[in-house]
């Protein structure tokens, strides 16, 4: 018989990691936390049981650094460790390190991660477990004939591909057999003058597709399920900034389709443990497969509203060797869930990052209102690390209740003192082809590459905030703040004269 | 009591009357606004309610209205003395009040400016200090840009005194 994990590092930082300690907390298990110098006072770093410094703000000194986390696990006397997402989740090295220094990697076995990361052998390997895979050329086209004839085997229309490609150069979209030949002598002249390099090659062309994952997860004892789909087609530069599920392009007998194949996927690889299978899904029903991220995933709050599991829990129990429960093995969709993830970053200005102290912070409430952060009041937002700040996950009975929570709830949620993404992300969802389910990867492309929000028809009141805030003395925060050493560590002590509720001194 | 806020590089005017009416003097318009004894600030509009956040961090202030963000400086005379001397003297040159980046610079040579006019931003200690125009004048030289480090020495600008 199996038994849960006494301690568990957590290698990893912000939203995640707390995500992460909640759930050993949940479990009862003692947690240790990781920090560079720039975390000394982060959420994450004071919710450990114990918390280890492992380097300079720098990632490649501190949280990419596997030596420095193998050393804090033993320091520590962790059993297990648990990656998260980003960071060493999905290095085969660092999953091999903990496993040759005898603690339990809460996630794939090291194979598993090593071919699913090569994302040419891994469809490959697809192919030949029978999943379907983009139509077309597996390397660089040599003769019109053989374009033509790989052509004519996928069906129009059809994508020309730079090899050395990126940022749409080199590529061109053919309808029609008759366009065919000068459209790849256009290519390779674009891709020529862009890279050098004018070898290109051909794949179908999916026209409007959506971005339907499937959430997988198997066990040691060669149990393998599905836990249903996500959409993740409201993405800008190929980052998911939207996510919900159910689909609503995702029928029962395509959900069972997709579903089987995801879980093909995941016996192919011999995989352990919880992992994501992503497809492409075009407009007739017709799905794709992309590539496997063995790991869990940023937006899996929403699977847990939908289907009432803790599958972070779940990632500890299997990785103590439990096998998949019955009732995990036969979970239903109920409901309907949105997650937003809050970036501190400028949305009227590129999408730069945006650094500085978050000087006033208050969350959401409410039925069906979940926030998954890994900041505070307080909290400084450095240059050092990805700009998530936060996840904003709403559930509703269904997808339009889920849609007004979600306004309701990013309305209701305030970050001052640096630039953030909630008016961009309570534009979307409110705008209409949002709520039609007209959610197709070029979503932001297409409605909302100019957003800005100036806010000018507000500016007198907010001058007029402004004078008031400061003829009251404003909250007076003071930059940098006190900092202690970490046994007498009190956060009242860094927040200043002010307190909720309480009138300012 | 008139309170001057720099918004996006303009200068704007507002002034709070029995602490609770905010005047606007080029649109004559007057905005009714709550300040609550534990602070908070909400207004009432066409029988609506709306409560806005506001905070301030030394001479920033921050607002969000309805999801939208807005930041206001307070601009203030903050040019330095350049050297060791211990009077604003020279109104012909404009230096750091601390050594720091400068972020904004809103002349360029040839350009006449009035008394009280912003001339460059410089940051230092997380603070963005506002050195104006002590008099009217011509700009002569503009002597750093955007991300320049500068020291309390070197005058950022120089000016030609118009009587």
């Amino acid at each position: 018989m199996p038994k849960l994990f006494n301690k568990i590092l957590v290698a990893n930082r912000g939203e995640i990691a707390v995500r992460v300690l909640r759930a050993c907390q949940t479990l009862n298990i003692k947690t240790v936390s990781v920090y560079s110098t720039a975390d000394k006072y982060a959420v994450h770093t004071l919710m450990g049981d114990e918390a280890c410094e492992i380097g300079p703000p720098p990632p490649l000194e501190s949280y990419l650094n596997v030596d420095k986390i193998i050393e804090a696990a033993k320091l520590s006397g962790a059993d297990a460790i648990h990656p998260g997402y980003g960071f060493l989740a999905e290095n085969c090295n660092f999953a091999q390190a903990c496993l040759d220094n005898g603690f339990v990697f809460i996630g794939p076995p090291p194979d598993a991660i090593l071919l699913m990361g090569n994302k040419i052998e891994s469809r490959k390997k697809m192919a030949g477990a029978g999943v379907p895979l983009i139509p077309g050329m597996k390397s660089a086209g040599n003769s019109l004939d053989e374009f033509k004839k790989v052509a004519d085997e996928s069906g129009y229309p059809v994508l020309i591909k730079a090899a050395a490609g990126g940022g749409g150069k080199g590529m061109r979209v053919v309808n029609d057999p008759v366009d065919l030949e000068t459209a790849i002598d256009g290519a390779k002249r674009e891709a020529k003058s862009a890279f050098d390099d004018d070898t290109v090659y051909l794949e179908k062309y999916i026209v409007d597709p959506r971005h339907i994952e499937f959430q997988v997860f198997a066990d040691s004892h060669g149990n393998a399920i599905h836990v249903f789909e996500r959409e993740c087609s409201i993405q800008r530069r190929h980052q998911k900034i939207i996510e919900e599920t159910p689909s609503v392009a995702v029928t029962p007998k395509l959900r069972k389709k997709m579903g089987e194949a995801a879980v093909a996927v995941t016996k192919a690889c011999g995989y352990v443990n919880a992992g994501t299978v992503e497809f492409l899904l075009d407009k007739n029903g017709k799905f794709y497969f992309l590539e496997m991220n063995t790991r869990i995933q940023v937006e899996h709050p929403v699977t847990e509203e939908v289907v009432g599991v803790d599958l972070v829990a779940e990632q500890i129990k299997v990785a103590s060797g439990f096998p998949l429960s019955d009732k995990f093995k036969n979970l239903s969709q109920r409901g309907h869930a949105i997650e937003c993830r809050i970036y501190a970053e400028d949305a009227g200005n590129n999408f730069m990052p945006s650094i500085g102290k978050i000087l006033l912070y208050r969350e959401p409430t409410g039925p069906g209102v979940r926030v998954d952060s890994g900041v505070r009041q307080d909290s400084e937002i450095g240059i050092d690390y990805d700009p998530i700040m936060a996840k904003l996950i709403v559930w509703g009975e269904d997808r339009d209740m889920a849609i007004a929570r979600m306004i309701k709830a990013l309305r209701e949620y305030k970050i001052l003192g640096i630039k953030q993404s909630i008016k961009y992300l309570a534009d979307i969802v409110a705008h209409e082809k949002y709520k039609s389910g007209e959610t197709y990867t070029d979503f932001i492309d297409k409605n909302f590459a100019d957003w800005s929000d100036d806010g000018a028809d507000n500016i007198e009141l907010a001058l007029a905030a402004a004078a008031v805030i400061n003829a009251n003395g404003g909250q007076k925060v003071a930059f940098g703040s006190n900092r202690q050493s970490r046994k007498d560590y009190n956060p009242w002590l860094s927040i200043g004269p002010w307190r909720l509720g309480e009138k300012i001194k | 009591m008139i309170y001057e806020f720099i918004h996006n590089g303009e200068t704007k005017t507002v002034e709070l009357k029995d602490g609770n009416k905010a005047v606007f003097a080029d649109s004559q318009n007057t905005i009714d606004i709550n300040y609550t004894p534990d602070g908070r600030i909400f207004i009432q509009n066409a029988g609506a309610s709306k409560e806005i956040f506001a905070v301030t961090s030394g001479n920033k202030t921050f607002v969000d209205i309805d999801g939208t963000l807005f930041e206001f400086t307070i601009p203030s005379e903050e040019n330095g003395i350049g050297g060791a001397g211990g009077e604003l003297t020279d109104p012909s040159k404009v230096f750091a009040p601390m050594p720091g980046k400068v972020v904004k610079v809103m002349v360029k040579v040839g350009d006449e400016v009035e008394k009280k006019d912003q001339l460059i931003i410089v940051e230092a200690m997380k603070m963005e200090h506002i050195c104006i125009a002590r008099a009217k004048a011509k700009v002569s030289a503009v002597n750093f840009s955007i991300g320049d480090q500068v020291d309390t020495d070197t005058p950022l600008i120089e000016l030609e005194l118009v009587e």
